[in-house]
């Protein structure tokens, strides 16, 4: 077995781990931080995946910031409560079976799939190569991005203003 | 393809790194706990807040305000994750990218004076 496989491996284990810890933990916040160790071994499989720049971005944005911004919306409900869960026999087989379904479709038609040639040249300066096609093919896109970012911020002001308001006529 | 394997290579320093990371307070904490005298009392188990008895629970409701700003570091996170592939590639670009990378700043400094004329940055 090869490192490159191994250390896909793991990274894909921990990956599915956070999700499945995610689903069965009861406290909010721990089920937040098991997101976190799925969010960051994604990470390491953009590295092996020669994206490093992708890594480092999903580091910062997803488990840095997202991961902030769910904490904040935790804070702003009422997170003392435990969630239980009741166990339903029927619809589990149902939902298992369709697990095993999905799993033999997806596993059948990705085996047939040809991705082409391996890239071997997209670890050489990483972030210069996504500079150059970023600036140079996708403008439009990028300066949409922009705008984008911009609509979300305008729209969570004015969400954000008009609770104030509610709560200010309250008092 | 020998690059290649030089690049996944040097990752094995990361990892490296990551497991005494990992490894090292688990280490410390555990030698400590076989090492430390261990009799605990009531009063030793009680919160320590600078000499005032502990009351309420620390996980209260926040005001919806502070999520205002969690949004804003998003926002101004994702901005700054495109400045890196620009300014390193900036050689290569040249002005024309300069004049794009302007119109993307000064798009989202329009949110920004937006949010300062709200009131939004005013902290509480």
């Amino acid at each position: 077995m090869s490192g490159e496989l191994f250390a896909f491996l793991v990274l894909a284990l921990l990956a599915i781990l956070g999700g499945i810890l995610m689903l069965n933990l009861t406290k909010v916040i721990h089920m937040l931080l098991s997101l976190v160790l799925t969010f960051l071994a994604i990470a390491g499989l953009y590295v092996l995946l020669s994206a490093e720049f992708v890594a480092i971005a999903q580091v910062l944005i997803y488990s840095g910031a997202i991961t902030i911004i769910m904490i904040f919306g935790i804070m702003l409900t009422r997170h003392n409560d435990t969630q239980k869960t009741k166990g339903n026999r029927t619809r589990n087989m149902v939902v298992g079976a369709g697990v095993v379904l999905f799993f033999f479709t997806m596993y059948f038609s990705i085996n047939q799939v040809s991705f082409g040639d391996q890239a071997t040249s997209l670890h050489v300066e990483n972030t210069k190569q996504i500079g150059i096609e970023l600036y140079s093919k996708y403008i439009i896109p990028f300066e949409l991005m922009s705008v984008v970012l911009l609509v979300s911020l305008v729209g969570a002001i004015i969400l954000a203003k008009r609770d104030d308001e509610e709560e200010a006529e309250q008092k | 393809m020998a690059d290649l394997f030089t690049y996944q290579n040097s990752y094995l320093v990361v990892v490296i790194f990551l497991a005494l990371g990992i490894l090292l307070p688990i280490v410390a904490l555990s030698l400590g706990r076989l090492l430390r005298p261990n009799k605990p009392t009531e009063q030793k188990r009680t919160t320590y807040e600078s000499g005032i008895d502990p009351f309420q629970d620390a996980r209260v409701q926040f005001n919806a305000r502070y999520y205002i700003f969690a949004l804003m570091f998003v926002i101004f996170d994702v901005e700054t994750i495109f400045l890196y592939p620009w300014a390193v590639a900036y050689e290569e670009l040249g002005v024309f990218a300069l004049i794009e990378m302007l119109i993307f700043v000064v798009m989202l400094l329009i949110g920004l004076i937006y949010a300062w004329k709200k009131k939004v940055l005013r902290w509480i």
